[in-house]
């Protein structure tokens, strides 16, 4: 970026700060433009307000349910199936990884047709089957993410291993380093990225199952709150809840992004110089 | 017999697990260890499959879930296609202030949107097509505008200057060149479209694949749960396979420059 500004040769410092905060500003024309639109919409006759409520009353009534707390409630219900769903299948997958591909390539290389198979499984075509087995509870939501996730997460960190560049391997066992060893000092850093695309992946799916469920079966949660909203025909609130959605999986992204920053900070530094 | 060895090593590796699978599958229900009120054998979802094939059961289902999918996913291909290549390619101060806006939109769960659906077009077909839709126009509409900003500039110059019409630059040029990016946005869009489906006739409707287990499901029909997920599975790896396939054959052209 900055050596592209100087080969362009911006005539001064001041201009320049101001055509990069125009560049900084014009992601944020559109989505301004669109919440314009959309206030806009319902006065100018484009489309029903009972359908469609402008952004203004969408945020009133967002205060309305936050002032009760009911909100934060459903908000906090939805996180806290996320995360643990999301943890548990990072807790077994990752070990299970290093443990197939780190030790038994050859078990990994049998398996790993059926463990594409079970990834390819549509989880949703499985949520009936879920519910049959665990019960309309907690048990059957956990179920569900845990699953979503899990095989993302578990074929990225088996691929990320095995796409470790072999001489790196070589080097570090030529310079007499144990298994265990070269398995963390270079196959784990090595497979990082591609675990953290995984996670990503897995994050992602995960989430949106999740409102599904909560929406076929649930007392509690964004999901549910939509859900009940659209039954109810009280409209306002169900765009509270796919904005709280919404709002609630740019989080999600944005903390995965953090993570990777964290872990990744090596690759950062490569791609600024 | 070397050669027949490596076959069967190399057919061992790609079917053993899956086979080992099915057969413990069939073992611990015949066995008794897995309770057939929850657990259905595969020989009973074979069954139940067979039986539903020869009455037409499946066919009728099975069309109104592919068609479903099919309506929504051409419909994201007519839109998503010619504008991200304008977005991408044409007008790209427009793309530029657009994009984070259509990332949002993109990454907004569809779910959330499912009851603004229904609400706007009703219990019908239409709110089940503009769900696909929805969900498949995204993937397309990025990798198209995605595949056009990665032409390599020197071509389409190259192009003008040979005095090329704009029609031709976009056949011979952008479309070759962005190929790759737009097969991958069209193999995603297609898995999507199938994976939303379901939830989607799930939520609201009185036929397809999706009502089939989840009607199986409050009917306590266990075989018939089994041989719906187990028919929902087959077609969407099937999908996935095909666009695999389709991709392979149309950009050929670019596996032979990498190697």
């Amino acid at each position: 970026m900055d050596a592209n500004e100087t080969a362009r040769g911006h005539p001064g410092e001041g201009a320049r700060t101001l055509g990069a905060m125009g560049r900084r500003l014009m992601g944020w024309y559109g989505i301004l433009g669109f919440l314009a639109l959309w206030q806009l919409a319902p006065l100018l006759g484009l489309c029903d307000r009972r359908f469609i409520p402008p952004p203004s009353e969408i945020g009133a009534e967002a205060l309305v349910l936050m002032g009760r707390g009911e909100l934060f409630v459903h908000a906090a219900t939805s996180a806290q199936r996320a995360l643990l769903g999301l943890a548990a299948a990072v807790a077994l997958a990752l070990p299970l990884a290093a443990l197939m591909s780190g030790f038994l390539p050859r078990l990994t290389r049998f398996l790993a047709p059926l463990v594409a198979l079970l990834s390819g499984i549509n989880p949703f075509a499985l949520f009936p089957l879920f519910i049959l087995l665990f019960g309309v509870g907690e048990k059957a939501k956990f179920a569900i993410i845990f699953w979503s996730s899990l095989f993302p997460i578990l074929g990225a960190a088996i691929n990320g291993i095995a796409g470790c560049d072999p001489l790196l391997l070589k080097a570090a066992r030529s310079m007499g380093a144990k298994r265990a060893v070269v398995f963390l000092k270079v196959s784990v850093p090595a497979a990082l990225p591609s675990i953290m695309v995984g996670l990503r992946l897995g994050a992602t799916t995960a989430f949106l199952f999740l409102i599904a469920a909560e929406m076929l079966a649930a007392n509690t949660g964004l999901g549910w709150l939509v859900h009940n909203s659209a039954m109810n025909n009280y409209i306002p609130r169900l765009y509270v809840g796919a904005v709280s959605i919404a709002a609630m999986g740019l989080a999600l992204a944005f903390l995965i992004d953090r993570l990777e920053g964290f872990l990744l900070d090596y690759k950062e530094e490569v791609r600024a110089s | 017999m070397k050669r027949i060895g490596g076959f069967f090593g190399d057919s061992f590796y790609r079917f053993g697990s899956i086979v080992l699978f099915v057969l413990a599958w069939q073992t611990l229900c015949s066995t008794g260890l897995a309770p057939g009120t929850f657990v259905a054998s595969p020989a009973v979802i074979a069954e139940t499959l067979a039986k539903w094939a020869v009455n037409g059961f499946l066919a009728r289902h099975g069309l109104i879930s592919l068609s479903r999918a099919l309506y929504g996913f051409l419909l994201a291909v007519a839109v998503g296609v010619p504008l991200g290549f304008l977005l991408g390619g044409w007008f790209k101060a427009a793309g530029r202030i657009l994009d984070p806006l259509l990332k949002f939109l993109g990454q907004f769960n569809p779910f959330a949107l499912f009851s603004v659906f229904m609400l706007i077009f009703g219990l019908g077909e239409t709110s089940k097509v503009a769900m696909i839709f929805w969900v498949s126009l995204w993937p397309i509409l990025h990798n198209a505008s995605l595949g056009v900003r990665t032409v390599d500039p020197l071509f389409v110059k190259l192009a003008r200057s040979l005095g090329l019409s704009r029609p031709r630059i976009l056949w011979r040029i952008v479309v070759p060149s962005s190929a790759p990016y737009l097969f991958s946005g069209l193999r995603q869009a297609s898995g999507t479209a199938f994976f939303m489906l379901i939830p989607a006739e799930m939520l609201g409707a009185a036929r397809g694949l999706g009502w089939l287990i989840i009607n199986a499901q409050i009917n306590y029909q266990i075989p018939q749960l089994y041989a719906g997920t187990a028919i929902i599975v087959a077609i969407g790896l099937a999908i996935d396979a095909l666009f695999r396939f389709l991709e392979g054959q149309v950009v050929r052209w670019r596996e032979k420059a990498a190697v």
